[in-house]
């Protein structure tokens, strides 16, 4: 991975800063049991680089615990988006972390219990008193024990303590949407125990992470800033030759490729694995290369050592075009940002000319040797999500359905009788514990048709959805080439028994063009007439990316006066008769 | 040879390097905190690829006893 800055390029840059006007703002909170100086100015500079403009707060030293039970502290009242807790694994365990067979086993079960009973307690005040995700560090497990090489053959020993108070802190919080354990032993073990611990600087300063390292913690953290801002990025974009496989196809030829068992094709296998693995969690993949699309087909379909096969790629551009076109026609055919998209290849020069001309987008520097190709992949934190869901695992299958439509609409004289060739069916359901984490996904990611763009985080739809007041729901789509999940939300405030308000509305871009966004109007108008609703007012607020939905309001009958749009309910809408439309 | 480490003083306490000098101290640079006191002393090590011990670490009030314990590494700015 690229080579880290020293601390002091931080703390010197994070002055440079202007709070001019970045596109995203996020506020802070640090709490840790020891001097954790540098992380605030190193994060503020790696926000800034982010176009995120950070505001820090950093607890007292070792405060933790009153920072959380006083619910008058400065952390509250800073109002934090995300806060950090780290604890080192010598101020859980007291005196347990030197003399731990100073008591029996039991005594060292019941003191772990009792442990995660406090940090429970901790973590329940925090989540009622405040909004803010809270990241709670894992404990670091020691290489050292009292015991030295017996550790092993001890019953409940030291490291077992440790290792049961990780699990058991994760399984604790395994269900909760707000609190998330940051695995610091594993980042302890990425970088080696030596290299982060320096007694010096502990001795003298209590800094159990050496200043040098503290940029890298900071990159640890950053990914859970950039995944709750939804700035994650979605798809990657792949050159072939060097880069998915060894050898130029067009001049090496089918065999003369490297692609195997044998090095150096072994590093392509494993970069191809990887690649893979993110395609399985709902990364979309694409190519954009220069070669005779017929030699590249050959390969994808029948090499025996190709991973990624023809059904992994949402979109091909294999081409003498330049590469620039290249990637603006697949963001336009994938109705994807260019933000959320990864560049991939060998060559500088082309890596150059899409920097210079698609900043936007992250071109990757693959260093010559392809055996870091695989390491460098697994290394970005670009791809980080805070959550998962059902719909991302399908997502690649979903687009490769999604290239069968477009070929449809292509063989299709006029867009009326594609959309009925389609077989569009739609089913509105309620928020509920299943649909929840979608809605506010979506919420989160869509830029393009959203007539608000509020972002809306889990706890915010769970409480908005509790709210009598409102009304949150969410539509399927599906059609006959496959299901494509949950795409359109819609959320009503309830005025008065006369009048709603359309808080927020949108459709993730995969289901755009199809007049969906008409069936869930159609759902919303049909539902005010039975509640006896006169008045529907909404707000188009127009952003960089939501072009795309500005004709949406004056195209169902909306009429503007001032800031806002309203429809009244006498004004007759018709739902196009090829979309079925059906209540969950 | 003392240039190199006023170069990384200035750097990293923000201020010219030119206005460093031997008696530069805590006291006359307002933005030598105890924080930058220790970012010094580890960029320090990894500038000269030397390690102090903590005495020698507690042990600077200016910039003339950094250069009496590099010294004691091997390092002689004074060449």
């Amino acid at each position: 991975m690229t080579a880290e800055h020293k601390l002091s390029y931080y703390i010197n840059n994070s002055a440079k800063i202007l709070e001019t006007k970045f596109n995203k703002k996020i506020r802070i909170g640090i709490l840790s049991s020891f001097t954790i100086n540098g992380i605030k100015e190193t994060i503020q500079v790696k926000s800034a680089d982010k176009n995120i403009g950070c505001t820090t707060y950093v607890g007292a030293y070792n405060q933790y615990n009153q920072e959380i039970i006083n619910i008058e502290s400065d952390l509250y009242k800073f109002s934090p988006d995300i806060t950090f807790l780290i604890i080192d694994t010598q101020n859980i365990l007291g005196d347990f972390f030197h003399f731990p067979y100073n008591v029996s086993v039991l005594e060292r079960k019941n003191f772990v219990e009792k442990k995660l009973k406090e940090l429970q307690t901790l973590i329940d005040v925090f989540t009622s008193n405040t909004k803010s995700k809270l990241i709670i560090a894992n404990f670091n497990i020691p290489t050292y024990s009292p015991y030295g090489i017996f550790e092993t053959k001890t019953e409940y020993g030291f490291h077992q303590m440790i290792e049961d108070l990780n699990r058991k802190l994760s399984n604790n919080v395994a269900k909760s949407n707000s609190v998330y354990v940051y695995d610091f032993n594993r980042f302890i073990l990425q970088y080696g125990e030596n290299n982060i611990f320096d007694s010096k600087q502990f001795f003298f300063g209590d800094m159990k992470i050496s200043l040098d390292y503290i940029p890298h913690l900071s990159n640890d953290l950053m990914k859970y800033v950039t995944a709750h801002l939804g700035l994650s990025k979605k798809c990657i974009v792949l050159d072939l030759d060097n880069t998915l496989w060894g050898g130029v196809i067009g001049e090496d030829g089918f065999n003369g490729i490297m692609l195997g068992p044998e090095p150096p094709g072994n590093t392509y296998v494993e970069f191809q694995r990887i690649l893979l693995s993110l395609f399985q969690r709902g990364i979309i993949l694409t190519i954009n290369s220069k070669n005779n699309k017929d030699d590249v087909l050959k390969v994808i379909e029948e090499h025996p050592y190709m991973i990624l096969k023809k059904e992994h790629f949402a979109s091909m551009r294999i081409n003498w075009n330049d590469k620039v076109s290249n990637i603006k026609e697949i963001a336009n055919e994938l109705n994807i940002g260019a933000d959320s998209m990864v560049f991939f290849d060998d060559d500088p020069v082309n890596r150059e000319f899409m920097k210079l001309n698609m900043p936007q987008i992250l071109t990757v520097d693959l260093p010559l040797d392809s055996s870091q190709y695989a390491e460098i992949l697994k290394q970005m934190t670009e791809f980080d999500v805070l959550n998962i869901t059902a719909e991302d695992a399908k997502r690649g299958k979903m687009y490769v359905e999604q290239q069968k439509r477009n070929n449809l609409e292509q063989a299709t004289p006029n867009l009326e009788s594609f959309l009925k060739n389609l077989e569009l069916k739609i089913l509105i359901k309620d928020s509920n514990e299943f649909t929840i984490p979608r809605i506010s996904q979506l919420t989160l990611k869509t830029n393009q048709f959203n007539l608000t763009t509020k972002r809306y985080q889990e706890s915010d739809i769970k409480k908005i959805s509790d709210n009598d007041e409102y009304i949150v729901g969410c539509a399927q789509v599906e059609d006959k080439f496959g299901d494509n999940g949950i795409t359109g939300v819609f959320i009503i405030n309830k005025i008065n028994s006369k009048e709603w308000f359309i808080d927020t509305f949108l459709l993730s871009c995969r289901v755009m063009g199809r007049e969906v966004e008409k069936a869930i109007l159609g759902h919303i108008i049909n539902l005010a007439k039975e509640h006896n609703v006169e008045l529907i007012k909404t707000q188009f607020l127009s952003s960089q990316k939501n072009k795309p939905i500005e004709d949406f309001l004056p195209n169902c009958g909306f009429k503007k006066d001032g800031d806002y749009w309203y429809y009244t309910l006498k004004t007759p809408f018709i739902i196009p008769d090829y979309l079925e439309v059906n209540m969950e | 040879m003392s240039q190199r480490l006023y170069d990384l003083i200035g750097k990293i306490m923000g201020v010219q390097s030119s206005s460093i000098n031997d008696e530069s101290s805590p006291t006359s640079i307002e933005s030598w905190t105890s924080f930058k006191g220790y970012v010094l002393l580890s960029e320090l090590e990894t500038e000269f690829n030397v390690k102090f011990t903590i005495d020698e670490a507690m042990d600077v009030a200016n910039v003339a006893d950094i250069k009496k314990h590099l010294k004691n590494h091997g390092v002689d700015l004074n060449d």
